[in-house]
């Protein structure tokens, strides 16, 4: 790891919301106490070394009129690779990951985020995804939301 | 309905969604790039932000990169009328980064999921602890995440 005390001040701020002025930067080295341009040329090395994926708008997928879900499918160990690729294949697939009970099994080792733009256009994606795979997938909508957003403690 | 003002609002989240240009002026160099003011790109931001549409307009970081390797979700079976109650309490943990409640099948019954991040996997489990201290749930599982096939933000 080469981030330095200044990176990990601007990396936590950063996981806030840009100020909304003219000049964002300026404004947060008056809070950091560290100069604007410096600021700058740590954000751009840290997008370029990609410690941050990007600054940017984070969509509120349903807001925006989207549907999304989780979903979760049980793949066979020696299908894993071509069933993530046709997965991971659709655009409105955020995240994908391989998951394992620890100390239990779960009936289901494949987990994806899939965003469309309505219900009818997730549901046909899914079973598109069914019908490619001959694999069962779970869907399991958010029916209520206690908490979104993932600010990370950095030290 | 669409209206105008929302087509633009849409152009202008799909021209910085890859990210906003990293200089002195970014609002007036993107209002550049589309043809209207700073102020413009400003105020619509402010109204995104304010109406819900845009949650934060921050960094995403590579958590994995920056030594945050523990990803734990962990799903909990809780009964019906007790699901407000849990998960208040499960969102209040500051390591705790989402908590959702989803819909049980034959095959699932955990119908509470907590997303939890930390450095290592004893991080995370001391906040599971905690939670079934706080709560008194005792039937839940921990899944951790073995490969990451794929992690973008979403797009429009």
């Amino acid at each position: 790891m080469i981030l330095c005390d200044t990176d990990r001040k601007i990396l936590h701020r950063l996981q806030s919301n840009l100020p909304l002025v003219s000049r964002p930067f300026q404004e947060l080295s008056k809070e950091l106490n560290i100069d604007e341009d410096t600021i700058i040329e740590r954000i751009k090395f840290m997008i370029e070394k990609g410690y941050v994926r990007r600054l940017a708008p984070i969509i509120n997928t349903q807001a925006m009129g989207r549907e999304a879900t989780l979903a979760a499918v049980k793949v066979p160990e020696d299908r894993i690779d071509e069933v993530s690729a046709i997965i991971n294949s659709y655009s409105g697939v955020s995240h994908n990951y391989l998951r394992k009970g620890k100390n239990c099994n779960i009936p289901y080792n494949m987990w994806f985020t899939m965003s469309a733009k309505d219900d009818e256009e997730l549901h046909s994606r899914l079973k598109e995804i069914e019908d490619r795979t001959g694999l069962t997938v779970r869907s399991l909508p958010t029916t209520k939301k206690f908490k979104i957003g993932v600010r990370f403690k950095i030290y | 309905m669409t209206t105008k003002k929302e087509d633009i609002d849409v152009q202008l989240i799909k021209h910085i969604q890859e990210g906003l240009p990293v200089t002195k002026t970014p609002y007036k160099d993107i209002g550049q790039a589309l043809g209207m003011s700073e102020d413009e790109v400003i105020q619509r931001l402010k109204k995104l932000l304010e109406f819900g549409k845009i949650r934060r307009l921050a960094a995403s970081i590579a958590h994995r990169k920056i030594g945050i390797n523990a990803n734990a979700m962990c799903v909990w079976k809780v009964p019906k009328e007790r699901v407000d109650e849990v998960g208040k309490i499960m969102a209040g943990f500051e390591e705790v980064t989402h908590c959702y409640e989803r819909p049980t099948y034959p095959d699932w019954q955990h119908n509470v999921f907590t997303m939890i991040h930390g450095y290592t996997d004893a991080e995370c489990e001391a906040v599971i602890q905690a939670i079934k201290e706080k709560t008194g749930l005792t039937d839940y599982v921990i899944l951790y995440s073995e490969k990451e096939f794929k992690k973008v933000g979403v797009r429009i």
